[in-house]
C-alpha cells in the first residue's frame, strides 16, 4: 500500500521544513563572542553601540572585564580595544543596506565593582547594576535603567526614560521627551531636566543635598519620608501645584534667602524638618505633587 | 545714550563700528565696556573653531543629479543667499557647518544670558520689532530646519522616528513659550524654559542632520 502525497498531505511537510530551516539558518547566523580583559585598579569602559541592542553591565569581584556580544546576523563588527585600563568597544554596521532586525544585539559586561563606564547607544535598553563610579550614559530611544549605582551618574537622552534604584551619589538626567523614576535613592545631588517627560523622586532628601527638578510639561512628584528635612520651593508659570503634604510643611523659616523670580511665577514654598537639604521644583506648564510617605 | 541703547545698537549692526554716540557713552561706561569685551571674547572663540572642509562644488552637483536619478528628490534644494554683513548673519555662518550648529546656538544663548544678567531686563519682542537674541536663535534654527526638510529624509527606523517625534515635542513646546512670552516678556523663568529649549532643539536637529548625511 503506497502513500501519495497530495496537496493537503504536503502542506504541514512543507511547513515543518520551513520552519525547522529557517530555525536552523537562525541559529547559524547568530553569533556570539566572549572576551577577557585583564584589569589592574579601576578600569575606564568606552562603549558606542549603533545597532539595536541591549547593554547590560554587571560586576564581579576579580579583577578583570568580561565582554560577551551577540547578534543576529554577521552585519555587526565590533572593533575592540585595550589600552592599560582603557577598553573601547564600537559597534559598526557592515552593511549599510542591513535591515533593522539584523543590527539585533547585546552587549554583556562583567566588569569589577569599580569601573568607569561611557556608554553610548541609539535604540537599546542600558542596565547597570552594582557599579561604583562615574558613568555617562546617553541614549537616544533605549531606556535606562539603573540598580545599585553610585558616582557622578549623567544620563542623557532623547526620549528615552532613566529608572534609578538605590542610586547614590550624584545624578544629572537632561533628556526631551523621556521620564524619570528616582526610586530608594541615596543620591547627595541631583539635577533632573526634561521637557515633555515625567519626573518621580521617591525617597530621602540627604541632609546638605542639593535637588533641582525640572519638567516643561510634565508632572513632577516627589514623596518624602517623615525622617526627612528640607527647604522646599515648587514654582510654575502657567501649571499647577498639588501639594498633599501642606499639613507636613511649616512656612518657609528661610524666606529672605528664596524668592519666586518673579510675579508671573505661583507655587509653593515650605521647610520641612530643619530645612537642611533643598529641593527645587518646577514646571512651566505640567504638574508638580507633593506627598509624604507613611 | 543709555546702556540700554548701546545694547540695542550692537544688536542690530554688531561690533564695529559703532555710531560716535554709543563710542562716548563706551568710552565712560565700565558696564557697555565690560559688555563688548565679553563680546569679543566670545566671537573670538568662536571664529578659532576649526572648520570643517567643503566638499567641492562637483560633489554637490554629481549627488544632486544622483538623487534626482534614483528619484529621491524631485526638486532642486533651495540654497540660502549668502550675504554676510551683521553680527548675527556671521553667527549664521556657523551653522552652515552641521557639526557648529549646537555650539552656535550655545553662543547664542551665552550671549542672550550676558544681556539678561548685565543689563536691565528687556522684553522679548517679536520678530518684526528690536533683534533680541533668542529671537535670532529661533529664527537660524527655524533656517535650520528648513535645510532638515529640504534633505527629504524618510528612514522609518525607530531611532529617527524618536527624534523626529522629539522634535515635534520641542516645536510645541517652544510654541507655547513663545506664546506667554509674547503676553508677559519679563517672565525670567519662560525665558529659561525658551532657552533651555532652543538648545535642545539644536542637539536634534545637529543630530538628525548627522544621520541623515550618513544614510545618504
Amino acid at each position: 500500500m503506497g502513500t501519495r502525497l497530495t496537496g493537503r498531505n504536503l502542506t504541514p511537510i512543507l511547513a515543518t521544513t520551513l520552519v525547522l530551516s529557517s530555525g536552523v539558518a537562525a541559529i547559524a547566523a547568530s553569533q556570539r563572542t566572549e572576551k577577557h580583559f585583564a584589569v589592574n585598579g579601576r578600569p575606564v569602559v568606552v562603549i558606542q553601540n549603533v545597532a539595536n541592542g541591549r547593554i547590560e553591565v554587571k560586576s564581579s569581584k576579580n579583577p578583570e572585564v568580561i565582554l560577551v556580544t551577540n547578534q543576529n546576523s554577521g552585519k555587526i563588527n565590533f572593533d575592540v580595544e585595550q589600552v592599560g585600563d582603557r577598553i573601547d568597544v564600537t559597534a559598526t554596521v557592515l552593511e549599510a543596506s542591513a535591515q533593522p532586525q539584523e543590527l539585533d544585539t547585546s552587549l554583556q559586561l562583567t566588569v569589577p565593582e569599580e569601573t568607569e563606564l561611557q556608554l553610548k547607544t541609539e535604540n537599546g535598553t542600558i542596565y547597570v547594576e552594582q557599579v561604583r563610579g562615574d558613568m555617562t550614559l546617553e541614549s537616544v530611544a533605549g531606556d535606562i535603567h539603573l540598580k545599585d549605582v553610585s558616582g557622578y551618574i549623567i544620563v542623557k537622552t532623547t526620549g528615552s526614560s532613566l529608572v534609578c534604584t538605590q542610586c547614590a551619589g550624584k545624578l544629572d538626567f537632561n533628556s526631551v521627551g523621556g521620564s524619570a523614576q528616582i526610586l530608594q535613592p541615596a543620591l547627595t545631588n541631583v539635577n533632573l531636566r526634561t521637557t515633555t517627560g515625567n519626573i518621580l523622586f521617591d525617597g530621602d532628601f540627604i541632609r546638605t543635598g542639593l535637588y533641582s527638578m525640572r519638567s516643561g510639561k510634565g508632572v513632577v512628584e516627589v514623596r518624602f519620608s517623615g525622617n526627612d528635612s528640607f527647604d522646599l520651593s515648587a514654582k510654575t508659570n502657567m501649571g499647577t501645584v498639588d501639594n498633599q503634604a501642606a499639613a507636613f510643611l511649616k512656612p518657609d523659616s528661610h524666606g529672605s534667602r528664596w524668592h519666586f523670580p518673579s510675579k508671573f511665577t505661583h507655587g509653593f514654598i515650605g521647610t520641612f524638618g530643619a530645612g537642611l537639604a533643598k529641593v527645587e521644583l518646577s514646571t512651566f506648564s505640567g504638574t508638580i505633587r507633593i506627598l509624604k510617605r507613611d | 545714550m543709555q546702556c540700554r541703547d548701546v545694547e540695542v545698537v550692537l544688536e542690530q549692526e554688531g561690533l564695529a563700528p559703532l555710531p560716535e554716540a554709543a563710542r562716548d557713552h563706551v568710552a565712560s561706561c565700565t558696564h557697555c565696556q565690560g559688555l563688548i569685551a565679553d563680546l569679543e571674547t566670545i566671537i573670538s572663540l568662536s571664529v578659532e573653531l576649526p572648520a570643517e572642509v567643503e566638499p567641492p562644488a562637483r560633489v554637490w552637483v554629481s549627488l544632486r543629479n544622483q538623487l534626482e536619478h534614483e528619484g529621491i528628490i524631485k526638486q532642486p534644494v533651495a540654497v540660502p543667499a549668502q550675504e554676510h554683513s551683521s553680527l548675527w548673519e556671521g553667527f549664521g555662518r556657523l551653522f552652515r557647518s552641521r557639526a557648529f550648529a549646537t555650539v552656535a546656538v550655545g553662543a547664542f544663548l551665552l550671549i542672550a544670558a550676558f544681556l539678561q544678567v548685565r543689563g536691565p531686563s528687556e522684553p522679548l519682542g517679536p520678530p518684526s520689532g528690536t533683534p533680541n537674541p533668542l529671537w535670532q536663535t529661533a529664527k537660524v534654527l527655524n533656517e535650520q530646519e528648513i535645510d532638515l526638510r529640504n534633505m527629504h529624509l524618510s528612514s522609518t527606523s525607530p531611532v529617527d522616528v524618536a527624534l523626529e517625534q522629539n522634535l515635534q515635542q520641542v516645536n510645541e513646546f517652544i510654541a507655547d513659550c513663545e506664546r506667554h512670552l509674547k503676553a508677559e516678556p519679563q517672565d525670567e523663568l519662560a525665558r529659561e524654559y525658551l532657552s533651555d529649549a532652543y538648545q535642545q532643539k539644536a542637539e536634534l536637529l545637529s543630530a538628525m542632520m548627522d544621520r541623515g548625511r550618513s544614510v545618504n
